[in-house]
């Protein structure tokens, strides 16, 4: 089997020497575990440690480097304490410092050497960002081709370590380590998905107020577990707010579920932050039998959410994808297993159905031999007992996990979460265009509901004459036409790139409840936007409200193309029949570019509506809430049932159920 | 604990002799609502020796909030027709601020503090300290002046909270119900914690009824607590960790 059919472009880093971070034999993170997943790759054929054209050679990260994520005396004090102390004043000190820094507990405690093997970890981590990001730290590669476009480090994600203290098993936090390090040298938008069980604080925290890094942890809530972070209000501070983003999900969540949460916000999220590459780490803690955790999914869910993260990296980062270890507690019948999976996808390889019999043979009795400590965790976790049998295929077994007694309303609570979540983070006109699954509206045909006298023609269009040249407008604009029109330069507030907002606005086309209006320029040139469509998750149960996103190019500003647009997408003969309500959110406002703070924008927004009839209303909704100068807008028809209106202003400040959260 | 542990120390403060629009700008810029206003005193100190040492202290003369702000700006428009009035930007600090009567001192318990707050329906209180000055002077109050050493507001009261709940340390939560008020179960996890080295991030046992805690919620500095949970199964104590499904064997 010399013939590894890895694909050239995908690289893994592994080293013996990030075995030595090793807590002892009564801890539950074993550095045999990384040992078991390269044993099983090289047994299946699909890595080998001596192929120079698929292994990233690692080295240690320089105190330099780490001290762009950790603060210089945690640095010192973990040196301190990676050698043995001699005297008895010595060992009190150290003893201090250990207090001090987060090494007093059972969980990360002190190690000798600990300074070089965590140095090793987070130097890993940061060739491989390097070398996908194509910065001097990855290594020179002979061709651009050379370069790798994926990699994976499962010895990486030590994603709870602070920048002055060790928590939750880790020391050094190789992401933070990385990310710093590449954005001291480029200005590249950084996108970490975090799919361990236990909230990513460690890097939320590093990044908390840069707007260059999202960070997006998807985990099982803190109500109980640690670290108790990880609220979907978590939101970033300062320029960072909203680039912080928690999907706390339910105990047991199973597959289904998670499935459903990570499609219906993943995509959404990436197409508004348009970052450059995406980190992910692939914590497998949450799999059911995973002693630490309750979020109990299989490796259905986990295979789900691998490929989900290699296909944003194609469709949006040109491929750019480094994925990391982390979390994963179940060392043998899991970890192998599911970061296996993590390298056949990266490398277009396909897995074996059955494990092979050599490598079960090698780690069953390992596993058997910590088999009872394992069931007793299950149990004293609250969690159904695991079947004791060693697994043989790559993929689960259904019969082993029976269904959870409280799927039903465990799935309704992440499905609140998640809209929750989508509401706060997603600009409006992208989350139109992702609609979440199960709010399919009933309301298709938009155009025959808004027309309601039947107009002759399907689509208008109207000339607008303006300083800089005539502009076309169009109402209901088929997908055909939007796929013929290319879309300026300036119109980038909600997609950040014209090609993306093309994309875009292709999709809100092709949705029969979405009504989109375009102003574009007789070359073809798109120079404006209003979409219409159904209300989302928010506003469920209420009939006839729709929510109106409007954009203008920055290239055609100041010639009242807005204010023509909006008046001509809302001629509608149903306008007195329907409540419309726009929400303007201050961190999507391209106010440096119109060179005006936040609250004049939030004037020149409301002075826009107003001139449709839009009124100003003060509501609970949590993203209109969450900074003075967002501003809600809404225009109720004359004709709308009085009904409907109470309960539309009703909802208006109805207080949000957040005590689930 | 007490206020001088959670007081905001360090504080942006105005003159008396300030405008209305300097002050407005700094609550803009800081986004807070509550502005002190000191008068800076210099005292001559004499110590044992020749040595005489200078320093200078502010001195509270009151409080600045910005609702004050905003009522002297809604009454500027009000009387705009009148040529002769003064724009409310203008107006000097002294004209709009409280005399702030109600203080407290840094070694007010915070339960006192929270209280006031509530009662009084205030949102913040200046933290004085009382010093005796040598002589007399007019503003002085029987010969002592009040010292701003801190604030105290809401906001610190909930950070304090937050705190006390062990909010800003990583760590898991564990619910132990303590029948009859009984805490032995409770000083039981705390030996066993001890000993498996883990950290104590926060304990919570409130009296919720009859002065009894009938619970006790403690926060522990842990990411792999299953040891610690099988020792408390073999010393049959009982305890709610997630919420578990169906089975009501350890629910409180």
């Amino acid at each position: 089997m010399s013939e590894v059919k890895a694909s050239s472009r995908a690289r893994l880093v592994y080293d013996p020497a990030e075995l030595d971070y090793n807590f002892g034999p009564e801890h539950p993170m074993q550095p045999g575990r990384i040992n078991a997943l390269i044993d099983l790759l090289e047994t299946c054929g699909l890595w080998r440690s001596t192929g120079a054209d698929s292994r990233l050679p690692l080295r240690a990260a320089t105190v330099e480097e780490l001290s762009l994520a950790h603060t210089s005396d945690y640095i010192a004090a973990v040196q301190t304490l990676s050698t043995p102390g001699s005297s008895k004043a010595e060992s009190d000190e150290r003893q201090l410092l250990a207090i001090k820094y987060g090494f007093a507990d059972g969980d990360t405690p002190a190690l000798p050497r600990m300074h070089d093997v965590c140095a090793h970890i987070a130097g890993g981590s940061l060739v491989a960002l390097s070398a996908v990001m194509g910065l001097p730290a990855g290594g020179a590669f002979s061709s651009e081709d050379e370069r790798p476009l994926h990699v994976f480090h499962p010895g990486g994600g030590l994603h709870h370590a602070w920048a002055e203290r060790a928590s939750g098993f880790c020391v050094y936090n190789d992401i933070s380590v990385a990310i710093a390090n590449v954005l001291r040298a480029s200005e590249a938008k950084i996108l970490y998905i975090d799919f361990d069980a236990h909230h990513g604080d460690g890097v939320q925290r590093a990044f908390y107020d840069d707007p260059h890094v999202m960070t997006v942890s998807l985990h099982e809530t803190g109500r109980y577990l640690f670290p108790g972070t990880g609220d979907v209000l978590e939101l970033g501070n300062g320029l960072g707010r909203g680039y912080s983003v928690n999907v706390p999900l339910e105990p047991f969540t199973e597959d289904d579920s998670y499935t459903e949460a990570i499609e219906s916000l993943l995509s959404p999220l990436v197409i508004s932050f348009a970052p450059d590459v995406i980190v992910t780490e692939h914590g497998c803690d949450t799999h059911a039998w995973d002693p630490l955790t309750h979020l109990s999914l299989t490796l259905r869910g986990i295979q789900a959410q691998i490929t989900l993260a290699h296909q944003l990296a194609h469709t949006y980062c040109q491929g750019r994808w480094v994925a990391l270890g982390g979390g994963g507690y179940d060392l043998y019948r899991v970890v192998p297993r599911a970061w296996s999976m993590v390298w056949a996808e990266m490398s277009d390889q396909a897995l074996p159905e059955h494990l092979p019999d050599a490598w079960v043979e090698r780690w069953r009795p390992v596993w058997s031999s910590v088999e009872d400590q394992e069931a007793a965790a299950q149990q004293v976790m609250g969690k159904a007992p695991a079947p004791t049998n060693f697994p043989t295929s790559f993929q689960d077994r259904p019969e082993d996990f029976p269904a959870q007694p409280r799927r039903w309303s465990i799935s309704r609570a992440n499905r609140h979460t998640v809209s929750l979540v989508r509401h706060l983070l997603v600009p409006s006109s992208v989350r139109q265009a992702f609609p979440a699954a199960r709010s399919q509206s009933p309301l298709a045909g938009l155009f025959d509901l808004l027309h309601l006298r039947g107009s002759a023609t399907p689509s208008r269009s109207k000339t607008l004459e303006t300083p800089a040249g005539a502009l076309l407008l169009r109402d209901f604009c088929p997908p055909s036409l939007v796929e013929r029109l290319t879309v300026d330069e300036g119109l980038h507030a909600f997609a950040r790139l014209p090609a993306r907002e093309h994309q875009l606005l292709l999709s809100i086309a092709r949705r029969p409840d979405c009504a989109l209006t375009l102003a574009h320029t007789p070359a073809g040139h798109i120079a404006g936007e209003v979409t219409l469509a159904p209300g989302d998750e928010w506003w469920e149960g209420l009939e006839n409200v729709y929510e109106v996103a409007i954009e203008v190019s920055s290239n055609w500003r100041g010639f009242g193309v807005g204010r023509n647009l909006l008046a001509f997408a809302l001629e509608l003969d149903a306008l007195e029949d329907i409540i419309l309500y726009a929400m303007g959110l201050s961190w999507h406002w391209d106010t440096e570019g119109l060179g005006l703070n936040s609250y004049r924008y939030r004037e020149l927004i409301a002075r826009l509506f107003a001139s449709q009839g839009f009124v100003e209303y003060p509501t609970t909704e949590p993203n209109v809430k969450m900074e003075p100068a967002n501003i809600f807008l809404a225009r109720v028809g004359k004709r709308v049932d009085q009904r409907v209106v109470s309960q539309f202003f009703n909802h208006l400040l109805s207080t949000p159920n957040l005590a689930r959260l | 604990m007490i206020v001088s542990e959670i007081m905001t120390t360090k504080l942006v403060t105005v003159t008396p002799d300030d405008t209305l629009s300097h002050a407005a700008n700094l609550l803009r810029q800081y986004q807070f609502h509550h502005l002190p206003v000191v008068r800076a005193t210099t005292t001559v100190e004499t110590l044992d020796s020749d040595q005489k040492s200078r320093k200078t202290l502010p001195v509270l003369e009151g409080l600045l909030t910005s609702q004050d702000i905003d009522m002297a700006a809604s009454l500027g428009t009000w009387s705009s027709s009148d040529l002769l009035h003064q724009p409310w930007q203008e107006r000097r600090v002294l004209e709009m601020m409280h005399r702030a009567t109600v203080r407290v001192s840094p070694t007010t318990s915070v339960a006192a503090a929270a209280q006031i707050l509530v009662e009084r329906g205030l949102n913040g209180l200046p933290v004085v300290e009382y010093e005796r000055t040598g002589q007399a002077s007019q503003e002085d109050e029987g010969g002592t002046r009040a010292v701003l050493v801190g604030l105290i507001t809401r906001s610190d009261l909930l950070m304090a909270l937050a705190r006390s709940l062990g909010a800003f340390e990583p760590g898991m939560q564990l619910t132990i119900p303590l029948p009859m008020g009984d805490l032995t179960p409770l000083a039981q996890l705390l030996l066993l914690a001890s000993e498996l080295r883990i950290q104590v991030r926060s304990i919570i046992a409130a009296p919720l009824e009859a002065g009894i805690p009938l619970a006790a919620t403690v926060r522990l500095g842990t990411i792999h607590p299953a040891p610690l949970l099988v020792r408390l199964q073999e010393a049959n104590i009982q305890y709610t960790f997630a919420d578990l499904p169906g089975e009501g064997d350890s629910h409180v």
